[in-house]
Formats: C-alpha cells, sequence, structure tokens
C-alpha cells in the first residue's frame, strides 16, 4: 500500500483475515496436514471482523464521515477467488499479503504488519477475528497491536458505533460478568464469530466483483531459520516399590500417601538467587533430582 | 436486453458441459451453482466413462482428476450366503484413450467447470435458483436466493439434477411418480492403496468395477463396488416406494452387503469415511420430462437422463452428452435470434442423433427388467443354486447332468420355463 491509499480525511477501517484450512486432512500414520483449496476458508470470526468492519464504516458515512474498508489477508493465491467476495459485500479494497505456507502467528501478525505500517495504510481501526480456524491461538490481534503500537481490546463479542472514531466494545469476563469499553483511535480489536455474519451479497455486486482485482503485497521479511523448539527439562517419573498391603485399600492409600504426613506450606521471602536455591532444596527432598541432568 | 445470453443453473457435469459448449460458440454465459464449489453437493458412486469428453477436450485423460481407471468389470449374482461372479479383465482399458475411471466429484466438476470458465462462462457459486422469470408462458430468466437476484437470459438450461424444480416449474415434468425413482446409498471406506492392490488384484492407477444383483432382500435394487485410489465406494440403489414399504432403514441392507462373505473380506477393515444418500431417475427414457420449452431447455438427471439398464450403469456421459447438446442448441437458438420452443427443436434433434437418445429410447424397457422379479429374485437364487449343485461332490452318487440342476433350480425357485423364455425373449429384444 501506498500513501495514495490513504484516506486523510476520514476514517480507514482494515479488516485482517487468513486463509486457513478449514477441514484438514490429517495421515494418521505420519501426522501430515493434506490441504485443499475446496476445504479452506475464512474462519466465522474473520466473517464476523470483516462484517463489523463494515457495519461500523456504514454508521460512521451515515454521520458524515468519509469511510474506507479494506480488507486485509494474509494467505496464498488460491485465496483470491474468496477474497473477491469481499468486493461484493461493499469491502473498498482487498489487498493480498503473499503467505504460501505456514507460520507461527508471530509471523503472521509480521507480516500484516509490514503492510499496515502507518507510512503505508493510516488504519484507525484493525478489526481481526479472535482466532484462525487452523489451531488459532488468538495471539494475532496482540501481535498486530505490538508491531503498529496501537492499544488492543481482543475477544471481543459485541461492538456498537458511537461518534465518529469511537466505539463501543463487550468484552466477556470470568463468572457471567461483561465489561463494557470505549474505545478510539488507534486500536486493534479482534471479535468473536458471534459478533456478527457476514452479510449475503446481491447477485449484481457479485457479478461486478468478478472483475475485480486483489492487490498483491509480497512483503519480504528474513525470518530466521526455525529450530525445533525445546522442551524445558522434566524430571523422570520416579519408580516406586509396589504398595505393600492386604487389601487394594490400603494399597492406594500407601501409594497415594492419602494419610501419611505432608510437608506444611511455607512462606519465603527471599532474593531469587535464594528462591532458586530453596525450590531446588525442596525437590532435592521430595527425591525429584536424583537424576537430574549433567550441569 | 437480457444480462446473459444463456442461464446454466447447476454446475455439474450437465451444467458445465452446456455452458462450455454455449461459451465456446461466442455466447454470453452464466453458470449459476448454489454449492461452495462444482461438485460440492454431489454424492456418487459410479464409473465415469469418458468418451463423450473427446470431442469436447481433446486428450482430457492426461488432465482429469481420476481416481483409477477401470479395467475389471465384475457381476455378482448374489444370495444371502452364496455369489457368482462373472468377472472381465481388459488391460487395454487402462491406456489411453481408456474406457470408464472412477472419481471423485467434487474434483470432476470442479475440473469440468474450470473449462466452462476459461471458455468464457461466469461461474456464481452459492447461489440457488429459486425460480423462473416468466413473459406469458416464455421463460426469460431465473429469480436466484440473493438480493436483488433477478437474472434474465435468452435461454435457461436447467441442469439442477434429479427433482429439477424448475423443469416443474416450466410445466415440462408430468406429476412424480415414486415408482421411476431408485435411493442409492453409499459409504466410502479408507484403506491403503496397496491393500486395495492386493484385494482386487490391480495395480497402479487400475481400478475395479463390481455390480451385483441379489444383494437388497425384499426390496428391488442392485449393489455396487468401486475403487478408488485409496478408499472403496461400497453401496445399493433401492426401489423408492418398496423401500418405504418394506419399512427397513437402508442403512440396515447396506449392512448387510457388507457383511456378505463375498463382500466382507474386501472391505475388511476399511475406516467408513462419510455415508451418503440421493435419489437417482432409475425410469430413464419412459420419466424423461418434455425436454424443450419457450426459452428453456433440461439436460442431466434434471431430464432423467441417467442410465439404469442392468448391465449398463451409465449417468455422467449421459449428462455431459445432453448438457452439450443443449449448449450448443441455445447457443444456435440465440444466434438465430429464435429462442421460442421451435427455435430451440434443435436441441432433440441432436439428441436423437447421438448416444443419448438412442440409447434410453433402445434400452427403455431395461430398468422395469432389471427390477422384475426375475432378475431380482430368481436369478440370483437359480445361478447361486445351479453353481453350488455343480460343483457340490457327492460321492459316491454320480455328478447329475447340467439340465437336471437347471431344471431343479428352476422348480424351485417357481420359475416356468415358459416364463423363463418369455422373459429370456423380452431381455433379448431390449438388450440385443
Amino acid at each position: 500500500m501506498n500513501s495514495a491509499d490513504l484516506n486523510p480525511a476520514g476514517i480507514n477501517l482494515v479488516a485482517c483475515v487468513k486463509w486457513a484450512e478449514l477441514r484438514p486432512e490429517i495421515d494418521p500414520l505420519h501426522g501430515s496436514v493434506e490441504a485443499s483449496q475446496r476445504s479452506s476458508g475464512f474462519s466465522s470470526s474473520d466473517f464476523a471482523a470483516v462484517e463489523s468492519a463494515l457495519r461500523l464504516a456504514q454508521a460512521w458515512s451515515d454521520q458524515g464521515q468519509v469511510c474506507v474498508v479494506t480488507v486485509l489477508c494474509a494467505g496464498p493465491e488460491d485465496a483470491e477467488d474468496s477474497l473477491r467476495d469481499f468486493f461484493a459485500v461493499g469491502a473498498t479494497r482487498v489487498v493480498r499479503v503473499d503467505l504460501a505456507e505456514q507460520r507461527s502467528s508471530a509471523q503472521v501478525a509480521e507480516l500484516l504488519a509490514s503492510a499496515l505500517v502507518p507510512s503505508q495504510l493510516n488504519a484507525q481501526f484493525v478489526i481481526c477475528g479472535d482466532v484462525s480456524s487452523d489451531r488459532g491461538s488468538g495471539s494475532v490481534p496482540a501481535y498486530l497491536a505490538h508491531h503498529l503500537g496501537m492499544q488492543q481490546a481482543l475477544g471481543l463479542i459485541g461492538l456498537e458505533s458511537t461518534d465518529p472514531g469511537s466505539l463501543h466494545a463487550t468484552r466477556r469476563l470470568d463468572g457471567g460478568r461483561r465489561e463494557r469499553l470505549l474505545l478510539t483511535a488507534a486500536a486493534v480489536i479482534s471479535v468473536e464469530g458471534s459478533v456478527a455474519t457476514l452479510r449475503r451479497s446481491s447477485l449484481a455486486a457479485t457479478l461486478a466483483a468478478k472483475q475485480k482485482t486483489v492487490e498483491l503485497r509480497k512483503q519480504q521479511i528474513d525470518w530466521p531459520t526455525e529450530v525445533n523448539r525445546l522442551r524445558p527439562w522434566r524430571p523422570r517419573a520416579r519408580v516406586l516399590a509396589p504398595p505393600a498391603g492386604d487389601d487394594a485399600l490400603s494399597r492406594i492409600l500407601e501409594l497415594t500417601g492419602a494419610q501419611s504426613g505432608s510437608t506444611a506450606a511455607r512462606t519465603l521471602r527471599l532474593d531469587p538467587e535464594q528462591a532458586a536455591e530453596a525450590v531446588l532444596e525442596q525437590l532435592a527432598a521430595w527425591g525429584y533430582l536424583d537424576d537430574s541432568p549433567p550441569a | 436486453m437480457t444480462d446473459f445470453d444463456v442461464i446454466v443453473v447447476g454446475a455439474g457435469p450437465a451444467g458445465a458441459a452446456a455452458a462450455l459448449e454455449a461459451a465456446r460458440a461466442g455466447r454470453s454465459v452464466c453458470l449459476l451453482e448454489r454449492g461452495p464449489y462444482p461438485g460440492s453437493k454431489n454424492m456418487y458412486g459410479g464409473v465415469v466413462y469418458g468418451r463423450v469428453l473427446d470431442s469436447l477436450i481433446p486428450n482430457w485423460w492426461e488432465e482429469a482428476p481420476i481416481q483409477r481407471w477401470v479395467t475389471r468389470r465384475s457381476t455378482m449374482l448374489m444370495t444371502g450366503d452364496q455369489a457368482v461372479t462373472v468377472d472381465y479383465r481388459c488391460s487395454s482399458w487402462g491406456e489411453a484413450p481408456y474406457n470408464g475411471a472412477t472419481a471423485f466429484r467434487p474434483e470432476f466438476d470442479a475440473w469440468l467447470a474450470s473449462k466452462a470458465e476459461a471458455a468464457g462462462a461466469v461461474l456464481i457459486c452459492s447461489t440457488t435458483a429459486t425460480g423462473l422469470l416468466r413473459d406469458g408462458t416464455r421463460v426469460v430468466g431465473v429469480r436466484t436466493d440473493r438480493p436483488d437476484g433477478d437474472l434474465t437470459a435468452q435461454v435457461v438450461i436447467c441442469c439442477d439434477g434429479v427433482n429439477s424444480f424448475l423443469a416443474k416449474e416450466a410445466g415440462l415434468y408430468p406429476p412424480s411418480d415414486p415408482a421411476n425413482y431408485t435411493l442409492g446409498v453409499k459409504e466410502t471406506i479408507l484403506l491403503p492403496r496397496e491393500v486395495i492392490d492386493e484385494r482386487f488384484a490391480v495395480r497402479g492407477d487400475h481400478g475395479v468395477d463390481i455390480e451385483i444383483l441379489g444383494c437388497t432382500g425384499e426390496v428391488p435394487g442392485g449393489g455396487f463396488l468401486y475403487t478408488n485410489a485409496e478408499s472403496l465406494a461400497v453401496g445399493l440403489v433401492l426401489s423408492l416406494p418398496k423401500l418405504a414399504a418394506c419399512g427397513r432403514r437402508p442403512e440396515e441392507i447396506l449392512a448387510e452387503l457388507k457383511a456378505h462373505s463375498a463382500i466382507a473380506p474386501l472391505i475388511e477393515g476399511g475406516q467408513v469415511k462419510e455415508y451418503s444418500a440421493h435419489v437417482i431417475p432409475e425410469a430413464g427414457y419412459k420419466m424423461m420430462p418434455e425436454l424443450i420449452g419457450d426459452g428453456i431447455l433440461v439436460a442431466g438427471d434434471a431430464a432423467a437422463m441417467c442410465l439404469a439398464a442392468g448391465i449398463w450403469l451409465e449417468g455422467v456421459n449421459f449428462a455431459i452428452g445432453s448438457g452439450a447438446a443443449a449448449g450448443q442448441a441455445a447457443a444456435r437458438a440465440v444466434q438465430r435470434r429464435d429462442t421460442s420452443s421451435a427455435g430451440l427443436q434443435d436441441y432433440r434433434r441432436r439428441l436423437d442423433s447421438n448416444f443419448v437418445m438412442s440409447d434410453h429410447r433402445k434400452l427403455r424397457e431395461a430398468p422395469h427388467l432389471v427390477m422384475s422379479d426375475l432378475a431380482q429374485q430368481q436369478l440370483p437364487r437359480i445361478a447361486c443354486g445351479v453353481m453350488e449343485q455343480l460343483f457340490t461332490v457327492t460321492n459316491p452318487d454320480p455328478k447329475p447332468g447340467l439340465r437336471k440342476i437347471i431344471r431343479g433350480q428352476m422348480k424351485l425357485n417357481n420359475l416356468k420355463l415358459r416364463d423363463a423364455i418369455s422373459q429370456g425373449m423380452k431381455a433379448l429384444r431390449t438388450f440385443g
């Protein structure tokens, strides 16, 4: 996106979506995932993000603001037919950032952010789905907010426009409670799929969208070579002698130590180094460090 | 001024072929599909015979998404615990230009529709044609389920499958008779490729088509088993009214087929991937609607073009053949500026002059014969009984003569010689 894309007098809303495998075929033998164009698509929360952007744009346009809705997608070329459908429902522009292979959430966010940095697009609100369908962690919006230096409101279950450039958002809290937020630009928000269902495009718009062009951005990011993640060391399970006892109950009691004395809880206030020593000391006392790895 | 010259409703094989031919003739074509992509709403278990594609897509076999080329064709007559199989193997069917193939229709239909798109047709998916637009008695377009969803054209080609609501709305169908329909049910069972190769004695991309008679109990019908690359399609075709009358579930009857000693070892260890069901226009020629109206043509399953003639079970090739003829006729009528019923009669002429209507007309009695008690009950029992007596060694008794065995089995199964000859003559007249 270049400076010509800016809508300086109005509000730019960007809906971020990700082309993902919706019904992956997983080989039971070697676990490889087979993707196909026909079983790929956008998650319901991504559709909700686009619909939310369109509704906000409509509401603020009715109040005299010039609003531009851009759909920004991270995905392969296969996604383009489906991306054109976003023109049909009212998106002003659709941009695809080329992403041909699986990447981590952090990398997807970095890729999207590279197309969203303020020098390229003056986005007041970036609206994402809360999770993608391919084992999504929901962390892309948070990474995006970090990269763009915007405030964030994630996992929203309701959005209402207020004055142009601000909106009320509802977020679910524990215990059935709700949190109401007043958001102003610039912010990254993510919405659950239940927030909105993408509108059905008219036939004329669907036909016209066939002629539209999805803009392509090939962002050059030199990601470091990934190494297999190292798991933290875990002590091995201890081998215990079979419990003695005449009946099953007594053997279970001995095995679980349910009626034996337990270590009383202690609260220690120590420096970090001393705390680490204390933890190791206690683990050793419980017998967990007998097979600790060599230093 | 209409939106398009031709609207084709349904992007199955008939619709894609119609759109392809009309677009190639230079007409503006809209291909409507209710599913998210062509083939997505499809349920199919069968063999695609590709000879009809030779003129549409030269060397189609080099790019068509097929599963296996059928090089073994078996016909199995079955009773509860017996089976007689006539097995034909032909290695030349496994070489270009091939004969028939198993295919996944979501892949095959999408491929064929992509050819129509490449020729200039506009494919619109996730859009259902909910009705016809008319100007008097003349069809001038379709109404879709999208907002502002009216679309006009000079010709509408209905390829919307069996139970075509558009053809019915146009008044082209007589009142439906359930006896003309069967219910097809199918399981797709996953098995490793090498297991399929070993069990069915095939190699590489060669496959097997097994058609079964006598496996549906008191319900007239038949069974099938096809090999895909890494799965099997096992299923039944069941007379709709008789199934309803007997009160049994189709999956029960399918479970019995799968448990039969002739089938169970073939599918053993497989994982059921899907179960599906679909209505089939079984009666063929005798249930065909009016194919032509003012501004409207009907093709494929919507026109009951499925050939269920016992030894020949074909559908996709008839769909493609009728669809292509409809596309050509529609394009010609638009060019001549006469899309009335009279102007579209070229469709009928094209069908009559090729295999589509010739085969259906010739084999019009075949579905009735195949569903008769003789074919469904007596023939499998007699064939299996004869084989059992023929190959059971009863020493010290001497071997009985073949004529005696056959007569004994006919008597056992209440088949009189006169009826056998009469039915045999009918079969000869039909298939001969």
